[in-house]
């Protein structure tokens, strides 16, 4: 027998990367904002996209693509608040959505006529933060009926985005939860991280996220 | 918790690798980072799973620690089954 070595230095992620980088010129070719949505499970990523999907589905023609390891529930749940297909991916075990996986859910959106894409992605604060799924930020909901210290349990969820929304603030005069200590440890993850504060069930807060959103979408071309 | 889609991409991988060769994978090192979102422990049980699925046979996962968030195949060791020289 002869045994050898076969040199690879590959990179484990190079193959998602490139399936993200693909997603990434598609979705620029049409002119499409892309947020990859990321909290615990329970943090309000559904119940935020419904208000979303009301307020702003039609204006911004917004699609949305959902990842759950079971169940298409919250697909259901958003599709009654637009009129457009909500493409849902079932993981079947995964923790977290794949650029392969998104590739395929993209096939059921209407891209031509999408300016906003919202990917909901598996109630997880651990494996979604290594997969790039080709969009154009990270956005970590983070309630405040959490800890306050998610941020240094969870530093590379936080190191990822750019924006964090803490929800459920209507429940705040009921909690022990310090607003203040929250926002000081995920900017200790992420010095540059910005914040929302709302509430879905009150609308407290909501016009801010919507301003956000607003710019965040490409203006339509006028021809 | 994802070691397990990470374990069956390095498998993806070495299979690349291996091509249509008939050698057999006996090993496979795998750079993991200390900042690399990977439990060292949890990859290795999930490797020697998908290591004992055909088409392999077996092969012996060795996880290799290093700095930064690195996590990449290192090398594959393969025996191909032909007389020592």
């Amino acid at each position: 027998m002869s045994v050898r070595l076969i040199e690879v230095r590959e990179r484990v992620m190079a193959r998602n990367d490139e399936l993200a980088a693909e997603v990434r010129r598609t979705l620029g070719a049409h002119g499409i904002t892309a947020f990859n949505l990321v909290s615990s499970p329970g943090a309000g990523k559904t119940m935020l996209l419904e208000r979303t999907l009301e307020e702003l589905g039609e204006a911004l023609d917004i699609a949305v693509v959902t990842g759950d390891v079971q169940t298409q529930n919250d697909a259901e749940r958003l599709a009654r608040h637009t009129s457009r297909v909500v493409s849902a991916v079932v993981t079947g075990g995964a923790c977290h959505l794949d650029a392969l996986q998104v590739t395929t859910a993209l096939d059921a959106i209407d891209l031509g006529r999408t300016r906003l894409l919202f990917i909901e992605n598996v109630g997880n604060l651990v494996c979604p933060a290594g997969w790039d799924l080709g969009e154009d930020e990270k956005v970590v909901l983070f309630s405040v009926t959490e800890g306050e210290d998610k941020p240094l349990k969870y530093p590379k969820m936080f190191q990822n985005a750019k924006h964090v929304v803490l929800t459920k603030t209507d429940l705040l005069p009921h909690l022990s939860f310090d607003v203040d200590l929250a926002v000081r440890n995920a900017r200790r993850v992420n010095p540059t991280l910005q914040f929302f504060r709302l509430s879905a069930t009150t609308g407290e807060g909501l016009e801010q996220w919507y301003d956000f959103l607003r710019h965040a979408v490409r203006p339509v071309a006028v021809a | 918790m994802h070691e397990m889609s990470v374990a069956m991409e390095i498998g993806r991988i070495a299979e690349m690798k291996l091509g249509r060769s008939s050698a057999q994978l006996t090993a496979v090192a795998v750079d993991v980072g200390e900042d690399a979102g990977i439990e060292p422990w949890s990859l290795e049980f999930c490797l020697e799973a998908v290591f004992a699925t055909p088409p392999f046979r077996g092969a012996k996962p060795q996880i290799l620690r290093c700095r930064g968030d690195v996590l990449q195949v290192a090398w594959l060791e393969v025996d191909d089954e032909r007389p020592a020289d």
